[in-house]
């Protein structure tokens, strides 16, 4: 595997530099440009087109989750990861929505920064552990009050495996390979799954993930 | 100052009481003494002319008497009617004393001529008692008419003229109360045009007072509203410019504080990979440990002053959070149902929301021992409703009202709102608040099965 091309958006300078100074320990890793705003990182993105893209959420001029929505508009081959310091779900759910593949707390970079590159740049997910534990208590804790069945238990086995994968982030046609599955086959589980759960797109899928602990 | 009308009406209404009745008073005093001295006249009138009358029958008879005795053909007649000649003296002479006592001036001459006039007709009666038998033969004739009658004549005009005095007397004593009466009658109509005049002086004083006085009164109920418009205006402009500030405050502590934090906890962890000297690995892991803390903190200080998702994402998830951390911090479970709609709501109306509810689950955190609070936002036509309903021991809604209270009810009272405050002790409570929003049509409710109902339909318990 090549060097892996990384854009650091933040509107802190000291922020950007502590990364800077992590990030090029890794041999492999090369920092390729430096935002200091949403608009900024946009226009640096799709000028450099760059494998991953760390992006701060409170940035002036237009905020992370804004910036990741049209980055991952505009470049799909660059992957977006969120450092923020919300923890709140709302701010998890849209960034996801806005098609984020990872999501990582400030207070946790040196431990997860370094293995959400390394996961988000194999199509996968990454959350730090403290907000797939967050999502998870509030799952558990909404299922208690709401009293409800956990509708996870209306899944078929090989639903459960297509879940899996679309969460981690995989698109029908590699999971159709992975699973020795026509295309039309794992569309149609993908489409059961949805229903059965009540979700509506693969942020979705892949919050229910986390929260069900599928995937971390 | 104040003072001055009280004291101008008091005094005018007694005056002019006190004028009535001493004036009544005065009237009623006078016509009784005009009246008694009106019969003491009539009375005095008629007692002098009995005695006139006395004195003019006495002199008749003296006469009558004087010529039988002089007729008489035996003295011993003659001697019987002089007995009587002189009771008939005795009585008239006190007649005329006792009518001596009441003389106007204008009677006394005539009424020394009268007595002159009787004292020389008794002495020349005197006479003839001396005579002898062919004396009065002889004499009395002669003595009867050129003696007697004339000066009885003459004694009887004296009386005459004396009675006409009388008379005249009688006249001017009616003159004099008519005079009397035709004053009392003046003098009435001075009081009563006396009154009348002061009476409409004071009812023209009352009324100017009076109206001085509403006018007064307008200008403070102007000034008053006013003023209450001014400080409700101000205390709008207070919650804005409060909210404003925390916003700044919020924003600079998430941004600059906390951003600060994380470089701070980069670094350390950057020098901690680099394995320092054997001192300072301990150091800079206390340094890492503190800075982490620090995130933490001014994140939530942040959150606390102002969750960043109002700003962000709207109401809904800033409610969400806040639900979440009431059910974390305080021990009972928070219930929250709001349409997506409720993002959309003004700035001013979300805020009052967001602000009501925290101030409700604080004030339930604080005293109500609830283990459940329901907190529903309702889209209605033209407005919304939020309720905040729990299972706590209740208070008396009439008779608690907080400082959280008031400073609900005056946000909500800026917007046009309602609030209300179900409550009783062991009951539990309902805040109830309705706001007014223009061009607000209420959610179709098919539109909540969206694909964020997750967030509006949230519950959270104690962890």
């Amino acid at each position: 595997m090549g060097t892996i091309r990384i854009l650091l958006a933040d509107d802190h300078n000291i922020m950007r530099d502590g990364l800077r100074l992590l990030l090029e320990r890794q041999s492999d890793f090369e920092i390729v440009g430096e935002a200091s705003d949403g608009r900024q990182a946009i226009a640096l993105a799709q000028e450099l087109r760059p494998d991953i893209a760390i992006m701060d959420i409170a940035m002036p001029d237009m905020n992370g989750m804004e910036a990741t929505r049209r980055i991952v508009e505009s470049c799909p081959r660059t992957s977006v990861i969120i450092l923020s310091m919300h923890y709140d779900e709302s701010y998890v759910i849209r960034s996801l929505k806005a098609g984020a593949r990872g999501y990582l707390l400030k207070d946790s970079v040196r431990a997860d920064l370094i293995a959400a590159i390394r996961a988000v740049m194999q199509s996968k997910t990454y959350f730090s552990p403290k907000i797939s534990q967050i999502l998870q208590e509030d799952y558990m804790q909404e299922l208690e009050q709401k009293e409800q069945d956990d509708s996870y238990d209306l899944l078929t086995d090989r639903e459960r495996e297509v879940l899996q994968l679309i969460a981690e982030g995989l698109a029908n046609k590699e999971i159709a390979n992975k699973l020795n599955l026509s295309i039309y086959t794992v569309d149609t589980h993908r489409s059961h799954i949805l229903r059965k759960l009540n979700l509506h797109s693969v942020p979705e899928v892949i919050l229910y993930a986390v929260r069900k602990n599928i995937i971390a | 100052m104040r003072e001055r009308p009280t004291i101008v009406l008091l005094c005018g209404f007694g005056g002019l009481l006190l004028l009535m009745a001493g004036a009544e008073t005065g009237a009623l005093f006078f016509l009784s003494s005009l009246r008694s001295d009106n019969v003491r006249l009539q009375q005095r009138f008629l007692a002098r002319n009995r005695q006139l009358e006395q004195i003019r029958s006495s002199i008749y008879l003296s006469g009558t008497y004087a010529r039988d005795s002089l007729l008489a053909p035996e003295p011993t007649g003659a001697q019987a009617q002089k007995v009587a000649l002189e009771n008939l003296r005795a009585s008239a002479e006190t007649t005329l004393d006792e009518y001596a006592k009441s003389l106007d001036s204008e009677e006394r001459a005539p009424f020394q001529s009268l007595r002159s006039e009787i004292d020389a007709y008794w002495k020349v009666l005197d006479r003839t008692s001396a005579w002898t038998a062919p004396e009065r033969d002889k004499y009395r004739y002669e003595f009867f008419y050129t003696e007697l009658i004339p000066r009885r004549t003459s004694m009887l005009q004296v009386a005459d003229q004396i009675a006409q005095l009388n008379d005249q007397a009688l006249q001017r004593g009616d003159q004099q109360l008519g005079l009397l009466y035709e004053r009392l009658r003046l003098g009435l109509l001075a009081m009563i045009l006396l009154t009348f005049l002061g009476g409409a002086a004071l009812a023209a004083t009352t009324i100017f007072f009076l109206l001085r006085l509403q006018g007064e009164a307008r200008q403070r109920l102007a000034e008053s509203l006013a003023a209450r418009a001014g400080l409700r205006d101000l205390s709008a402009k207070m919650v804005r410019a409060q909210e404003d500030e925390r916003r700044a405050i919020s924003r600079e502590l998430h941004d600059e504080a906390g951003q600060s934090f994380s470089a701070i906890l980069m670094e350390a962890e950057s020098l901690l990979e680099l394995s320092p000297p054997n001192g300072s690995a301990s150091h800079l892991e206390s340094i890492r440990l503190l800075a982490k803390r620090g995130i933490t903190e001014t994140r939530n200080m942040a959150l606390l002053l102002r969750p960043s998702m109002l700003d962000d994402f709207g109401l809904v998830p800033a409610l969400n959070w806040q639900a979440k951390e009431a059910s974390k911090r305080a021990g009972f479970r928070v219930h929250l149902s709001a349409g997506e709609q409720a993002n959309e709501l003004p700035e001013e109306h979300k805020m009052c929301i967001y602000r009501v509810v925290q101030e409700a689950l604080t004030n339930v955190a604080r005293h109500a021992q609830a283990a459940a609070v329901q907190v529903d936002v309702h889209n209605l036509p033209g407005k919304i409703r939020l309720t905040v309903q729990d299972d706590g021991s209740g208070f008396d809604a009439h008779r608690t009202r907080g400082l959280g209270i008031l400073g609900m009810e005056e946000r909500v009272a800026h917007l046009g709102g309602t609030l209300e405050i179900d409550s009783a002790p062991g009951r539990g409570s309902l805040l109830k608040v309705e706001l007014p929003v223009a061009n607000w049509k209420a959610e179709s409710t098919s539109e909540s099965a969206g694909p964020e109902s997750q967030n509006g339909n949230y519950s959270h318990s104690a962890g």
